[in-house]
C-alpha cells in the first residue's frame, strides 16, 4: 500500500508545474555551480599568467602553481550553498505540495474509506516526496559529471565516489526539509500558513542558527569560502557548543570534507558531522507519524 | 480630502488591519524582530568591550600628555550591519507574504466583485494596498531603527548624534523602498496566478533569484575569492600587484559588476552599509559626497519600486472580478 500511495503521488508531483519548475532550477543552479566553476579555473590561469609576467619583470621568481592549491572537486564548491539555499526551499514545497492537495480538496476523507493506515498513507508520501528529491539529485549528479569533464579533462574513481557521497549526504540534508514541508502542511489549516511557517523554519536553520553558533552574518551563508567562525567574544566560546545542532553548518563542514575542498579530517569526524542531520530527520518523521494520527481529516483545509 | 483620496485612506487602513491580524505575517515578523535584536546584542556587546579598551587607551594617553592620540577606529552604526541584512532577507519574504496575503485575501473570501462594485478604481485600489503596505512596512523598519540604537546606546554604551540620525533616516528610507518593491512583486504574481499559492512560489522563486543568487554569482567570480585566503595572497602578490593584474580584467570585473547591478538586493544593501558605516572607505566623507557616491544604488531602488508598482497598478486595473472565488 505504501508503494501504491508513493506512486500515485509521484504522479501527482510530475504534473505539478511548481514541482517541475523547481527540479529546472536545481538542474540550471548545477549547470550555473559548474559555469562559475568553469569561470574559476579559467580566471586562476590568466591571473596566473599575469603573475608570472609580473614576478619575472621584477626578477622574482615564480608564484607556486595555484592549481596544487585547489581541490579537483572545487569546481563544485557552489553547490555546498547552492543545496541548503534552493535545494532546501524546493525540498519545503515538494514535502508541501505532498500533503495539502489532499486536505484541501477534501481526497484524505475519500482516502481513508480504503484499506489504507495513517502510518501507510503518510510513509507513502514521504517516501514519494525523497524519491523525486533523489531524481532531482541524479540529474544534478549527471551535469556535475559532465562540467568536471568539460573542465578537468578526467574524473577519477576516487573523485566519482566522492561526488557520489556529497549527492547521497545532499539527499539525507534534503530530506529534513520535506519532513518539515509536510509537519507543516498537517500542524496548520491554511495553505499559505502552512508554507510560510515552513520557510519560517528554513530561515531559522539556514541563517540564524548560524550567527547564533558561529557568529556567522546572514550574507556569509552565501559564500563557499567562509571565513572560520570567530570565537574572540566570550558569547561565541560558549556558543559553538551548539554547533551540532546547527545542521546546516554540519552539512557544510561534511560536503567539504567528502569533496576534499575543505582541510583533511579523520572519517569518524565527517560521520559525526551527518549524524545531527539524520537525528533531525528521524526525529521529524517520528513526529510526521504521529501528527497525522491526529490530524482531522474530516475538515477540508482552506484554499488561502 | 478629496473623494479618491478618502477612498485610498480607506483601503490603506483596511489593508494595514487585515495584516496586523494575519498570523502568516507575526511569524515572520517575530523571527525577523528576534534575529535583528540578537545580532545586534551581539555586535553591541562586543562594542562595548572595544569601546573601554580605546577609552583606557585615550585616558592613558592624555595622562602621559601625549597631544596626537589616534581617533577611534570603531564605527557605533556598522553594528546594524547584521539588522540590514536581515531586513533585505527575511524582510523582502515579509513584503512578498503581504503581497501575497492582499491579492489572495480579496480573491479566496470573494470581497474582490464587492470591492469592484464600488466606486473605486483600479489605480485607488493599488495605491491605497500600497500605502497600506507602506504603513506596515514603516511600522516594522522604525521598530527596528529604534530597538538598534536603543540597544547600541545601552548595550555599546554610545549613543549615535543627530548626523548618525540623518543616515540611518537615509537608509531606513530605502529599506523602505526596498521592501515596497518585493511587496508589488508578491502582489502582482499572486494576482497573474490561476493559484494564488503558485504565485507566492513564483514570487520566491525570484526572490531567491534577486536576493541570494546573483550577488553570491557577483561575490563567487570576485578574482581574489578564487582560493582560500585568497588568490592574490596565494600567488604572493601585494596590493600592488593585484591593481596590476587587475588591469588585464576589466572586461570580466564589468561581467561581475553587471550581474551584481541586476539584483535590487545589492543596491540596497551598498546604500545601507555606506549611509551605516560598515564599508570603512565611506567612513572618512561626509552624506553629500556619500550621497553623490551611490547616486545610482538610489537611482535603481526608486526605479525598481516604481516600476513594480506601476505593474501592480496594470494588474489590478486588469483583474476581473472573480465569481467563484480563488482555489489554490
Amino acid at each position: 500500500m505504501i508503494g501504491t500511495i508513493a506512486s500515485q503521488q509521484s504522479l501527482l508531483l510530475r504534473r505539478q508545474h511548481v514541482a517541475l519548475v523547481g527540479l529546472i532550477t536545481m538542474l540550471a543552479v548545477t549547470a550555473i555551480a559548474g559555469v562559475l566553476g568553469w569561470s574559476s579555473h579559467h580566471t586562476i590561469v590568466r591571473v596566473f599568467d599575469q603573475a608570472v609576467r609580473l614576478q619575472a619583470a621584477a626578477g622574482q621568481p615564480a608564484p607556486p602553481n595555484p592549481f596544487l592549491l585547489k581541490p579537483n572537486l572545487s569546481l563544485l564548491s557552489n553547490m555546498v550553498v547552492y543545496i541548503p539555499l534552493i535545494g532546501a526551499l524546493l525540498a519545503l514545497v515538494v514535502g508541501h505540495l505532498s500533503m495539502v492537495d489532499d486536505q484541501s480538496k477534501g481526497m484524505g476523507r475519500l482516502l481513508f474509506t480504503r484499506q489504507v493506515t495513517r502510518t501507510q498513507y503518510a510513509l507513502g508520501k514521504v517516501l514519494a516526496a525523497t524519491r523525486f528529491l533523489a531524481l532531482t539529485l541524479v540529474g544534478c549528479g549527471v551535469v556535475s559529471i559532465v562540467a568536471l569533464l568539460a573542465v578537468n579533462r578526467t574524473l577519477s574513481p576516487s573523485d566519482l565516489g566522492r561526488l557520489t557521497g556529497f549527492y547521497v549526504l545532499s539527499w539525507s540534508y534534503l530530506a529534513v526539509f520535506v519532513l518539515v514541508g509536510i509537519l507543516t502542511a498537517l500542524l496548520t489549516r491554511r495553505r499559505s500558513l502552512a508554507l510560510l511557517s515552513a520557510i519560517g523554519v528554513w530561515l531559522v536553520i539556514t541563517f540564524v542558527v548560524p550567527q547564533f553558533t558561529s557568529g556567522l552574518r546572514p550574507t556569509q551563508s552565501l559564500n563557499p569560502l567562509t571565513e572560520p567562525a570567530g570565537t574572540s567574544q566570550a558569547f561565541f566560546r560558549v556558543t559553538q557548543h551548539a554547533q551540532p545542532l546547527s545542521i546546516v553548518e554540519q552539512y557544510k563542514t561534511a560536503a567539504g570534507n567528502i569533496l576534499g575542498t575543505s582541510p583533511t579530517s579523520p572519517t569518524t569526524e565527517t560521520v559525526l558531522t551527518i549524524v545531527p542531520t539524520l537525528i533531525a530527520g528521524f526525529g521529524l518523521l517520528v513526529l510526521v507519524l504521529w501528527r497525522i494520527q491526529r490530524h482531522d481529516y474530516a475538515r477540508s483545509a482552506s484554499d488561502e | 480630502m478629496s473623494e479618491s483620496t478618502n477612498r485610498i485612506m480607506q483601503v490603506a487602513r483596511h489593508e494595514y488591519r487585515a495584516a496586523v491580524r494575519s498570523r502568516a505575517l507575526i511569524i515572520l515578523l517575530a523571527i525577523l524582530v528576534v534575529a535583528t535584536g540578537f545580532s545586534v546584542f551581539i555586535g553591541a556587546t562586543d562594542y562595548a568591550a572595544q569601546l573601554a579598551e580605546y577609552d583606557a587607551y585615550r585616558a592613558a594617553a592624555q595622562a602621559q600628555g601625549l597631544t596626537r592620540i589616534a581617533p577611534s577606529p570603531l564605527a557605533v552604526l556598522s553594528l546594524l550591519r547584521g539588522a540590514f541584512e536581515y531586513l533585505e532577507i527575511i524582510g523582502a519574504i515579509i513584503a512578498i507574504t503581504l503581497g501575497y496575503l492582499s491579492v489572495s485575501r480579496e480573491r479566496v473570501s470573494r470581497t474582490l466583485p464587492l470591492l469592484r462594485s464600488r466606486p473605486l478604481t483600479g489605480t485607488e485600489l493599488a495605491a491605497g494596498t500600497f500605502l497600506g503596505a507602506l504603513a506596515i512596512f514603516t511600522t516594522l523598519i522604525a521598530a527596528t531603527a529604534v530597538v538598534g540604537i536603543v540597544a547600541l546606546g545601552t548595550i555599546g554604551n554610545d549613543w549615535i548624534n543627530p548626523a548618525q540620525v540623518l543616515r540611518l533616516t537615509l537608509a531606513c528610507v530605502a529599506a523602505l523602498l526596498y521592501l515596497s518593491a518585493f511587496y508589488c512583486l508578491g502582489a502582482i504574481a499572486t494576482a497573474k496566478a490561476k493559484m494564488p499559492a503558485n504565485g507566492l512560489v513564483i514570487a520566491l522563486g525570484i526572490w531567491l533569484l534577486v536576493v541570494l543568487v546573483l550577488p553570491q554569482i557577483g561575490d563567487t567570480l570576485d578574482a581574489d575569492n578564487q582560493l582560500p585566503g585568497g588568490l592574490f595572497q596565494a600567488l604572493g602578490l601585494n596590493h600592488d600587484g593585484e591593481i596590476a593584474v587587475l588591469t588585464h580584467f576589466t572586461g570580466y570585473e564589468q561581467v561581475r559588476t553587471g550581474i551584481e547591478e541586476a539584483s535590487l538586493a545589492k543596491h540596497f544593501e551598498r546604500f545601507a552599509f555606506a549611509m551605516s558605516d560598515v564599508k570603512e572607505r565611506y567612513r572618512p566623507y561626509g552624506l553629500p559626497w556619500l550621497l553623490n557616491e551611490t547616486r545610482h544604488d538610489i537611482g535603481w531602488l526608486f526605479a525598481y519600486a516604481a516600476v513594480l508598482f506601476l505593474g501592480l497598478r496594470r494588474t489590478l486595473t486588469r483583474q476581473q472580478p472573480i465569481p467563484t472565488g480563488g482555489n489554490s
